[in-house]
């Protein structure tokens, strides 16, 4: 297996991932008759971050809904095309969304701790899925992997909505990871906290892709940048009649995408034209 | 230039007179209730010892001896209310979780303001669908005998009166959950039942709890059904198929019989009036605290 942990370009460059987790060929999703996202095509790294970033309305945050099927919870939401998962059609009529989620798991935009103690926002999955061995230790290993432990260890009983912003974002992180899923999913994780907690995030960011594959979607070029492998550009082309449809621009190792990008509008969107 | 006002804005002093007098109104109200029970309530505790009335099981104010024993009246009370939330509460809840956690929105938009007519309808037609049909049927099905008027029948249609104010209420309060909590659960796997019984009922308990209080009250409270399918015999018994007179009842059967002003028995009514509304206050008050205290805040 080829080492792709290294951040910065892998040698040769290749466009796409060469050991897929996600393998997404002429993915379009619907949310009724509209279709907000067009024919996407791209691949997911084994323990890679994939950035997915692009103006609002590009459809960047739907693709990201469908990699756990969260999309299903949308009434009217209809994804078509392909997103294999480690050769398995993520779709397919035999797939449970509900095992797709623990292995797949999400952080959301704005951080969503249960109004319950941290211990119990940690437990609550594993709980869930009827996990084996000893609480304490799990709880102990998701907050400790989430760079929250030392934080938090003497006030594990205490309502999770105390915490900080930053905290609170690490114990949804901490929460996802409880259930020890294959893929972390970031739906622009940064965007309600201020510079420090974002740093802090993007450090724990750096330290889970051990371990983890991620995507993420932000709104930060920067962080973009500053984080991920690969990155995926969205923008939304408008049509006759009016309508946004999202669609990829261009795909490539991040280091490509801020420094030679091949497409003009990804270039006119990094040195901020446009967006 | 002036920033002084520049010309008098009468129209919001009048707004603001009327607004007051609109909030002043119930307000008033309430005062006007509770000084109407207690001038006749002090003058009924001259004339008959409290003794008496709070420990007695004897009930016949009307009759001869009479007697003042209230305790068959607070008992029967309790159980239709028991009875009443025992079929509510299970009942209302499913309802409410239904129409917030799995009812399609086409679903919910018709469901739930046909709920809340059953809310509109008036209690003397429900008293009659207990007597008519609901008693018929127990008496059909039940292994054992109840009488034709009886605390069970009473306290089933107290109970199916109630649901649409626990299930309307609380689904208010599910729905108001934000959505990030539920997605929360499910991006850890959960159900959409694991994730309405462990994350949306637990954050909207309060607002939960706070339509099961305001259910028990318009149950306790309640006159018509009891009266018409709960018969006239204030019993103090625990066998449900037995009549039995609750509170509110009396004072319907008393109040509308011809009852001279200012005798014992014109009092009586008053004195069981304002047991009523302490208890109620008394219940609406600690339940209060309660909700205060388990209330899990979001946000």
């Amino acid at each position: 297996m080829p080492n792709v942990t290294v951040r910065g370009p892998v040698a040769p460059h290749t466009a796409e991932a060469l050991d897929p987790v996600f393998t997404v060929a002429g993915l379009s999703v619907f949310y009724g008759e509209y279709e907000a996202v067009r024919e996407v095509d791209l691949t997911i790294g084994n323990r890679e971050i994939t950035a997915m970033i692009g103006p609002s309305g590009c459809g960047k945050s739907t693709v990201l809904r469908c990699f756990n099927r969260m999309n299903d919870l949308i009434p009217g939401a209809r994804a078509a095309g392909k997103i294999m998962y480690h050769g398995e059609d993520l779709y397919g009529a035999h797939v449970d969304p509900i095992e797709v989620r623990r292995r797949i798991g999400m952080v959301f935009q704005k951080p969503n701790p249960f109004p319950k103690s941290i211990y119990d926002n940690i437990a609550y999955g594993p709980r869930v899925n009827g996990m084996k061995g000893k609480m304490d230790d799990l709880v102990e290993e998701a907050l400790t992997q989430a760079a929250l432990w030392d934080e938090v260890k003497d006030k594990l009983k205490q309502n999770a909505l105390s915490l900080s912003g930053g905290q609170q974002q690490r114990l949804c992180i901490a929460r996802a990871i409880a259930v020890k899923p294959e893929v972390i999913l970031m739906d622009e994780p940064c965007s309600a906290l201020d510079p420090i907690a974002t740093t802090k995030i993007e450090d724990l960011m750096q330290e889970l892709s051990r371990d983890y594959t991620i995507v993420i979607v932000t709104h930060n070029m920067q962080q973009a940048a500053r984080v991920s492998n690969r990155t995926a550009f969205f923008t939304a082309d408008v049509d006759e009649r009016g309508e946004r449809h999202g669609r990829l621009v261009e795909f490539d190792e991040t280091s490509r995408i801020f420094t030679n990008p091949t497409d003009k509008r990804t270039e006119d969107y990094i040195t901020g034209r446009f967006g | 230039m002036s920033l002084a006002r520049s010309r008098p804005r009468h129209g919001e002093q009048v707004i603001k007179a009327i607004l007051l007098v609109a909030a002043l109104v119930s307000v008033a109200t309430t005062i006007g209730i509770v000084v109407s029970l207690l001038e006749p309530t002090i003058r009924f505790f001259g004339q008959i010892s409290a003794v008496e009335f709070f420990t007695s099981t004897q009930w016949g104010p009307l009759f001869e001896p009479p007697h003042y024993g209230v305790l068959p009246l607070v008992s029967a009370t309790l159980i239709t209310t028991g009875i009443a939330i025992v079929v509510a509460v299970p009942l209302g809840l499913g309802a409410a979780v239904y129409l917030s956690e799995y009812a399609r929105p086409r679903v919910r938009k018709i469901c739930k303001p046909v709920l809340e007519v059953l809310a509109g309808i008036p209690t003397v037609v429900f008293g009659f669908f207990a007597l008519s049909f609901v008693t018929p049927l127990l008496r059909g099905i039940l292994p054992f005998e109840i009488e034709i008027f009886n605390a069970l029948c009473a306290g089933l249609v107290v109970g199916f009166m109630i649901i649409p104010i626990v299930a309307s209420l609380s689904e208010d309060a599910m729905t108001a959950v934000p959505s990030g909590l539920r997605e929360g659960s499910y991006a850890l796997g959960a159900s959409r039942m694991i994730t309405s019984l462990r994350v949306v009922l637990p954050a909207a308990f309060s607002g939960i709890v706070a339509a099961v209080i305001l259910a028990i009250s318009r149950g306790a409270g309640e006159t018509m059904i009891v009266y018409i399918a709960g018969g006239g015999q204030p019993n103090f018994t625990l066998d449900l198929g037995k009549a039995m007179q609750t509170m509110a009842a009396f004072i319907a059967q008393a109040g509308s019989g011809d009852v001279p002003i200012g005798t014992v028995d014109y009092n009586t009514i008053f004195a069981v009036g304002s047991l009523l509304f302490v208890m109620t206050f008394a219940m609406n008050y600690v339940s209060a605290r309660l909700v205060r205290k388990y209330r899990e805040v979001y946000e």
